[in-house]
């Protein structure tokens, strides 16, 4: 089996970009993933992950339109193509795999 | 309202960001920006977005450096070489001029390139050659004298006394020595230059042994070492070690070892050299351990030093010799160490190739190919409106300037490497020629030889770049819509430039130019110069022996039809072989402190040699010293006041040893080459000094004459070579090495005004054909030929004069420095200047003259026809 190389913090941009669907652009990925994780995400490090995960076929882009308060810059939209799905329920597979590999006991931990 | 954050962080990050995604993340930025601000307000949203500008600042974001389209742009590049090719094809005149020149300067820039690298390589062979030095000596009585030679006990006493020389080597070179093979009985003779070394001169020096035992060579008196050439033309195809070579008349000596054959870039060229043990049976003086007394031209020494001694620290020491040898003498030596690197080029102490001349030869390779660099810069320029065109639609097709600097530096290129291939095969051709001129064997392998790979593929790069970069700024800086419409006349600005291109190219061609007239002028200055003395038809032959046979010659020699007179003497009047001896005058007590100059000769010497007296009376015949004659200079710097007071004085010369009565003063005349000052001389008789007889012939008779004369003295000396020169080929002689050089910067000067006119010529050719129109609108209108001419004439006539006024000091200057090295020379009148400006005058005219004068005479009906 083909490996797909996802990482952590691609996955979730992935994921983000397949839950916002048609309206996957820079400013509503990164309020959308600090919305639902509660956690800061800078402009760099977002668009680093989205030109990778472009470069590696997972998603693909196209030019949206340009409004007043982007100082009439367009907005690119990102949407996951179905090399970027296997990708992701690849990660999820092994995800699952590795889950049911544990064994009870490993997780009967007891919180105190 | 509208947004504005911080300006400098977005400057910067436009300016780092990857242009392909500049326009979204810039929308992004200023989407949460506004947002920010609106929330927020505006210094957390400024600082924010800073902050959001630094953490974009990272590998995947910012351009790459090199392009980030890739375009295959080899079709373009495939293109300029078409269009280059193009050009050259359909401008075939423009390009002929171009190549041509530019292969002729580049020929004549490989060709000096090889002699001058020939001349610095001299020497660079032998191993630690930067340790190895030559002692020479400067003698100071009243003048400095410099000889790169030093006294026959210096060599010794330096091995033995001091521990800075590695290892420390004698020579004695001796020209023209009689060599004698005998072959079962078979006598053979030959004339070589011969030398006696020390063993360790085969240690300093690198010449391998192809025979023979490397270990104690020359160690052994009466042994020698040949070089292989040698080898062969003594014995042929036998085995040369073990044999028997006699020099002079008694000196046996075993071949012991054969060496490589001499390398060509060597001062070091003797083939024959014998153990300096054997030494005290050729010369006893030169052997003996306390000769300090003088110097001679014959021996020199040589040091490795020991690594890490300095040479000023050997200097230092030097002086205790003088002090040991030579306390009294009134000729004071200080004994310097010459660096092997030195040796060939310091004229002071006999180096064959000043350095002078190599810089001239340089700079003239330089002004050569620079001219002809000009030239294509001036008809590139010229031509730049008709490849207006071609930029215009190049650059509305989105051709950048970059792109048509690069174009135009290409044709450049295509050219300069057509040329220079030209010029290979023409230096390839010429080399054989210059080979012979020089005697020496330079070779062009452009495969086998890295440094002349390298100068060429520099000269290739840098002539492109000269000349191709300015007409590329210029077409590249057109206006695609002004050149497209047509109405370019190649701005006021270019042809000013242009202007200065021109005169740049003229001062050149005149400062050369004026190097020519001053080099002929004195050459012929030098040849027509009244010597004081008689040279035509004397012929020079040497004596055999110093006794009564002599004299028995000079008796058979008279009786010969057609021999006009005959005088046995130590040399004729001028002559390099100099021997100058203090001595005392009269009743002083004191020896004089300048040295004065020997020169032997018979009661026939005066009248041979024309010779004229100012006071007193000839010398008397004798065989020995009896009688002195000397010239006025001596009588000038013994102080007296008329040539009259020194009669009747006596002189004591060499150390009391030649002492006589003064009875004659003669005029003066010169006694060397005229790079020399007239030095004081005294004739006197003494027949073992002889050398030569000097014979005066009628020319006419020649023919006869010379047979019988060598006929007379081959029947008295039927061992020794015979051998005889013309007086003036001798004195010739003295000037040979700078009419060479003379000729060589001659004819690249000329080469050089040759490039110059082409260029010119093009120039010309290119004006005419550009107001073709106007000549003929103006003939219509009634212009006469000669207002025509003027057009061209006035312009070109302008420029000469301004580069004449340039030119003309820059010449002098260069041209008296030149002359400096002469003691007699001639003058740099307002007639060189003159001439200059005529000869130039001319040129231009015969250059520009035709092609203007066709497109004078042209019918206006033909130009204004068609439109």
């Amino acid at each position: 089996m083909k490996k797909y190389q996802l990482g952590e913090f691609e996955e979730v941009v992935m994921l983000t970009v397949g839950i916002l669907y048609d309206e996957a652009y820079g400013v509503s990925i990164k309020k959308e993933i600090e919305s639902r994780l509660k956690r800061g995400v800078s402009v760099g490090a977002l668009q680093t992950a989205l030109r990778r995960l472009e470069d590696k076929g997972y998603l693909k882009s196209r030019e949206g339109e340009a409004t007043e308060e982007r100082a009439g810059r367009p907005k690119k939209y990102f949407i996951i193509t179905a090399y970027g799905k296997k990708a992701m329920e690849y990660t999820r597979i092994t995800r699952e795999e590795l889950w049911s590999a544990i064994p009870k006991v490993a997780l009967d931990v007891k919180m105190t | 309202m509208k947004s504005n954050p911080p300006k400098l962080s977005l400057r910067f990050f436009r300016w780092f960001c990857h242009p392909k995604l500049r326009d979204s993340i810039e929308g992004d930025l200023m989407e949460l920006y506004e947002e920010r601000k609106l929330k927020s307000g505006k210094l957390k949203a400024d600082a924010h977005f800073i902050k959001d500008v630094l953490f974009l600042f990272r590998p995947g974001i910012i351009k790459p450096t090199e392009g980030y389209q890739n375009l295959n742009t080899y079709a373009m590049y495939k293109n300029y070489f078409v269009t280059a090719w193009r050009n050259i094809t359909s401008k075939r005149a423009y390009a002929a001029i171009n190549v041509f020149g530019l292969a002729l300067g580049i020929a004549c820039a490989l060709l000096i390139f090889s002699l001058v690298r020939h001349h610095l390589d001299f020497d660079k062979f032998h191993a630690q050659a930067d340790r190895i030095y030559r002692f020479v000596t400067e003698e100071h009585h009243g003048e400095v004298e410099y000889s790169p030679n030093v006294p026959p006990a210096f060599g010794k006493a330096f091995r033995d006394d001091y521990a800075f020389g590695e290892k420390v080597t004698r020579l004695c070179t001796l020209n023209d020595k009689l060599i004698t093979l005998d072959e079962n009985g078979e006598k053979r003779k030959f004339q070589e230059q011969v030398a006696f070394a020390d063993p360790e001169f085969f240690e300093i020096f690198n010449f391998p042994l192809v025979a023979g035992k490397a270990d104690g060579l020359l160690r052994e008196p009466n042994t020698a070492v040949i070089t292989g050439q040698i080898a062969k033309k003594y014995f042929g195809d036998q085995l040369a070690l073990g044999k028997i070579i006699r020099l002079g008349s008694d000196i046996d000596f075993t071949v012991v070892g054969v060496l490589k054959d001499i390398p060509a870039a060597t001062d070091l060229n003797t083939e024959i050299y014998f153990s300096y043990s054997t030494m005290k049976q050729y010369n006893d003086w030169y052997a003996a351990d306390d000769a300090w007394g003088g110097i001679t031209s014959e021996i020199q020494v040589f040091t490795r030093l020991q690594p890490g001694v300095n040479p000023t620290e050997v200097e230092a020491v030097l002086p205790t010799y003088v002090q040991k040898y030579r306390p009294k003498s009134k000729n004071v030596h200080h004994y310097k160490m010459q660096a092997l690197s030195d040796m060939h080029f310091n004229a002071q102490y006999g180096g064959k190739m000043s350095i002078n001349t190599i810089w001239i030869l340089s700079t003239i390779g330089f002004l050569l190919v620079f001219t002809a660099c000009l030239n294509f810069i001036n008809l590139a320029t010229a031509q730049a409106v008709t490849r207006a065109k071609e930029v215009g639609v190049r650059k509305v097709m989105g051709g950048l300037r970059a792109q048509l600097f690069w174009q135009f530096t290409t044709e450049a290129g295509v050219i300069v490497v057509l040329a220079t291939l030209l010029a290979f095969a023409a230096s390839y051709t010429v080399l054989p020629f210059m080979n012979e001129f020089f005697n020496v064997t330079l070779s062009l392998n452009v495969f086998s030889d890295v440094r002349l790979l390298l100068f060429l593929i520099i000269v290739i790069a840098a002539v492109t770049l000269l000349s191709g970069a300015y007409p590329g700024i210029v077409l590249s800086r057109f206006k695609p819509v002004l050149a497209l419409k047509g109405n370019l006349k190649g701005g006021p600005g270019s042809f000013n430039i242009r202007r200065g291109l021109i005169i740049a190219q003229f001062t050149i061609s005149q400062v050369l130019l004026i190097g020519l007239i001053v080099m002929f002028y004195q050459m012929r200055y030098v040849n027509k110069m009244d010597m004081g003395f008689d040279r035509d038809a004397v012929v020079m032959v040497p004596v055999g022996s110093r006794d009564q046979k002599l004299n028995t010659l000079k008796t058979q020699f008279e009786a010969i039809p057609h021999v006009e007179k005959v005088s046995a003497c130590f040399g004729s009047p001028a002559s390099e072989n100099m021997w100058g001896t203090s001595f005392r005058f009269d009743t002083r007590t004191e020896a004089e402190e300048f040295p004065i100059y020997f020169k032997g000769g018979d009661e026939d010497y005066l009248a041979l040699f024309g010779l004229e007296l100012v006071a007193g009376r000839n010398v008397t015949a004798s065989d020995t010293v009896r009688e002195f004659l000397v010239n006025e200079k001596a009588v000038l710097k013994l102080g007296l006041a008329s040539p009259e007071d020194i009669l009747g004085k006596f002189m004591y010369a060499n150390g009391g040893s030649i002492k006589g009565p003064i009875v004659g003063v003669v005029k003066d005349f010169h006694d060397q080459s005229l790079h020399a000052e007239i030095e004081p001389i005294f004739i006197t008789t003494p027949r073992n000094f002889y050398n030569s007889y000097a014979i005066k012939i009628n020319m006419a008779e020649a023919a006869t004459t010379l047979p019988a004369i060598e006929k007379a003295w081959s029947a008295m000396y039927p061992e020794p070579i015979y051998h005889y020169d013309f007086l003036d080929d001798q004195i010739a002689s003295f000037y040979k090495a700078e009419q060479t050089m003379l000729t060589v910067v001659q004819v690249f000067s000329a080469i050089a005004l040759l490039i110059g006119c082409l260029g010119l010529y093009g120039l010309v050719s290119f004006m005419a054909l550009q107001k073709t129109k106007e000549i003929g609108i103006r003939k219509v209108l009634g212009g006469s030929v000669p207002q025509i001419l003027w057009i061209f004439g006035k312009e070109f006539s302008r420029l000469v004069v301004i580069a004449f006024f340039i030119a003309a000091p820059l010449g002098w200057l260069l041209m008296s420095q030149w002359l400096t090295s002469y003691v007699y020379k001639t003058e740099i009148g307002v007639g060189v200047f003159v001439l200059e400006l005529l000869i130039i005058l001319a040129i231009i005219m015969l250059t520009a003259g035709f092609r203007s004068l066709k497109a004078a005479v042209a019918n206006p009906v033909n130009s204004l026809r068609s439109e």
